[in-house]
């Protein structure tokens, strides 16, 4: 891979983790990016949980981010990306939960009933 | 060989554990669709996390006094799996602690038992 396209692999990561698991929320009845209030009220305290673990992991330097394989900008120390992971893992494990919730409601395949919109 | 990232790994799903059980009080452990969603996400963590921790050429490069230097599956330090086990285990209770609370604010709708 040319450099150009090496600095993009981590969002490249997350970006396939939002378009493998949008199929949840469009077709599954998983019902996460339009709670957007409770999806906020999830997100703060997991963010600011193990994101602040995070920069306080790097700032001790237990661990840092390849220079090569990540975008310029820099949030407090951490690529971009390391925030968007923050957002982009808590939501694809609550689109599988939420999926798992409404059983045969969330797909059209048992009795032809539909999803029950 | 225990490094800070291995303290932490072991203290933060006990923590997540605990206040789940102590303040949150959702009753999440206690239903398989948590540990099926655990299960999955654990499963794709395995291909995320190994693109991302590969030696080859590391997207993520660990310290080695900060890790047990256990690396498995791949070059995955086995650490990153409390780390994730605890984030998820939050989010997933915290969800669940949220919507209660919006349904207990919400007055009973007819129909909907």
């Amino acid at each position: 891979m040319s450099d150009a396209v090496d600095a993009w692999q981590y969002l490249l990561v997350l970006g396939s983790c939002l378009i493998v698991t949008l199929p949840l929320e469009v077709i599954g009845g998983a019902r996460v990016y339009r709670r957007p209030k409770a999806l906020l009220a999830t997100l703060v305290p997991v963010v600011a949980i193990f994101a602040g673990w995070d920069l306080i992991a790097v700032h001790h330097g237990d661990w840092w981010f390849s220079a090569r394989y990540t975008l310029r900008p820099r949030l407090a120390g951490l690529p971009v990306e390391e925030w968007l992971f923050f957002l982009v893992v808590p939501v694809c494990s609550l689109l599988a939960y939420e999926v798992l919730g409404r059983g045969a409601r969330g797909f059209t395949w048992r009795n032809g009933r539909g999803a029950g919109r | 060989m225990t490094g800070d990232y291995t303290i932490g790994a072991i203290c933060a799903p006990v923590a997540v554990v605990a206040v789940e059980l102590t303040v949150l009080r959702t009753g999440i452990l206690r239903r398989p669709r948590f540990w099926v969603t655990i299960a999955i996400t654990l499963a794709f963590q395995v291909a995320v996390d190994g693109w991302l921790t590969k030696l080859s050429a590391p997207i993520v490069a660990y310290r080695p006094g900060a890790i047990s230097e256990v690396r498995w599956p791949w070059d995955i330090p086995v650490e990153d799996f409390g780390f994730g086990f605890a984030m998820i285990t939050l989010t997933l209770a915290a969800w669940e602690w949220t919507l209660r609370r919006e349904r207990a604010a919400r007055p009973a709708e007819p129909g909907h038992e």
